[in-house]
């Protein structure tokens, strides 16, 4: 049952980001509602089951991206055990925690999969637009963080709501 | 005990995780064509569920753009520039058709786009993502007739090039993709030369290069402002599509070669419709090996090498 809801999330989240956030854009930039994902599975799921789950929704994204195959997988994975590995060592959970952690953490993958497209031998990636296109879609995944929590849990049969426990129980959901 | 077990099992799913995305990306880079088809495949699998997402989705975006981007203006400024285009793209055309060159191609019998047949696709949407601006994706596949490399065109003229193709969706590389490069002609002085759109600069082109492309002091060669700029015949495009006019003729950086600047018939950033012109796809013309004047081609007869023996010149001389 959890993996046929962690496939149905991931499946609307590839069909919105392929379809709304091609026309949806915030100053010039589509959110990027995948990597916010890919980030939230490091941090509720831990560095055992986050960056699995991120590599799979990052090699479904790379199926749309003209870049190789993979690109997207290997950085939303490596993102995500970032993630999880340091937020292990925070001592509880807050709205403000994890709007910061959502925002560093795409700014990361962003900034992550231009450098990799670079060394791969994609050209144009790496430039001042890339720090542009971080800076706000970090912004907006701060913003939107505190909503994937709800959903989040919904897809693994946890109960939702913030809380100092709320992170462990997730993540043994 | 259990957290080093924990550590082991995190690291190991990581290696496999990296391994998996190495295979992956090699597989991939080396144009394995079962790779392209599985992802085709997957992109053909969902294209019945972005095509409804896309019709219930739309008013969302309508709605986020008339919010933003004053959406009747934009459709009035839409309408005007398509009918703007299309005579832009029939002006340059009939130079085009006037021209010697012109008449020399159809003295060799390949008119330009006779009896071409097209194949008109609706842009579904525009680029995914925030790192590939200049593509589109139209609503003909693979079962249209399409395949990689043909050209797209619009009234006004080129739009782009066929990149990817699936079983009922394409993606088109755009002209204002400052990576994609187009083998042009200049009608008013023949001459042939290589372009790509300008980076940072939309709706501009520029030519810099080519064979026996002129130098900066060639004046006798410099376009004339205002004329046109098409697709040349040798190039993987069809023949003599409308790209834009010249609007400025510059020394480049080296101050030597010439820097031809095009203003686009085409605004690319726009699109609703598109025609695809299905044509025998043809690789690029191979690039002759240029061998440097102070090396030996291989080819070469080694006794061509051996020094003159004494008297050998007088000989030759007499």
């Amino acid at each position: 049952m959890i993996p046929l809801r962690l496939g149905a999330l991931m499946l609307v989240a590839v069909v919105v980001q392929v379809t709304v956030f091609s026309d949806v854009r915030i100053l010039g930039v589509a959110p990027e509602l995948l990597v916010l994902l890919a980030v939230m599975f490091g941090y509720w799921f831990g560095p055992q089951r986050g960056p699995t789950a991120a590599f799979v929704i990052g090699l479904f994204w790379d199926v749309y991206l003209p870049t190789p195959l993979g690109l997207s997988a290997i950085v939303f994975a490596m993102v995500a055990f970032a993630v999880a590995a340091s937020g292990e060592e925070l001592f509880r959970d807050s709205k403000l925690q994890l709007a910061a952690i959502a925002g560093v953490g795409t700014f990361a993958a962003v900034a992550g999969y231009a450098l990799l497209g670079e060394v791969m031998g994609q050209r144009g990636l790496v430039d001042l637009e890339m720090l542009r296109v971080g800076l706000i879609a970090g912004l907006v995944n701060a913003v939107a963080a505190p909503l994937t929590r709800p959903v989040l849990a919904w897809s693994i049969g946890a109960q939702s709501g913030f809380g100092g426990a709320s992170r462990s129980m997730i993540s043994s959901g | 005990m259990a957290l080093a077990q924990r550590t082991g099992r995190v690291r190991h799913r990581l290696i496999l995780l990296t391994l998996v995305a190495i295979t992956l990306l090699t597989v991939d880079l080396r144009g394995f064509e079962s790779a392209r088809a599985a992802q085709g495949f997957v992109r053909d699998l969902l294209h019945p569920v972005n095509s409804l997402a896309t019709t219930i989705f739309s008013p969302v975006g309508d709605i986020w753009n008339s919010l933003f981007e004053y959406d009747d203006l934009e459709a009035e400024n839409a309408a005007l520039q398509q009918e703007l285009d299309a005579m832009r793209g029939a002006a340059i055309q009939a130079e085009a058709d006037s021209s010697a060159y012109q008449q020399l191609l159809e003295s060799l019998d390949l008119p330009y786009a006779a009896d071409v047949a097209t194949v008109t696709a609706r842009v579904e949407r525009g680029p995914v993502g925030n790192f590939a601006s200049d593509v589109v994706t139209i609503n003909k596949g693979h079962r249209h007739g399409l395949t990689e490399g043909m050209t797209v065109v619009t009234g006004a003229g080129l739009v782009g090039r066929v990149e990817r193709v699936d079983g009922v969706t394409s993606t088109v590389q755009l002209l204002s993709d400052p990576g994609l490069l187009v083998g042009v002609r200049l009608v008013s002085t023949d001459d042939v030369g290589l372009g790509h759109a300008v980076p940072g600069e939309p709706g501009m082109f520029i030519i810099n290069q080519g064979p026996n492309w002129p130098k900066i002091t060639d004046t006798a060669l410099l376009p004339e402002i205002g004329s046109a700029v098409v697709t040349d015949n040798d190039s993987r495009y069809t023949a003599d599509v409308p790209i834009g006019r010249v609007v400025e003729v510059r020394p480049a950086a080296d101050e030597l070669a010439l820097e031809v600047l095009v203003e686009m018939a085409n605004d690319v950033e726009d699109l609703a419709f598109v025609s695809v012109l299905i044509t025998e796809q043809r690789e690029d013309p191979p690039l002759v090996d240029v061998v440097p004047s102070t090396s030996v081609p291989l080819d070469l007869d080694p006794d061509l090498l051996d020094p003159p023996e004494e008297g050998g010149a007088g000989e030759v001389n007499q």
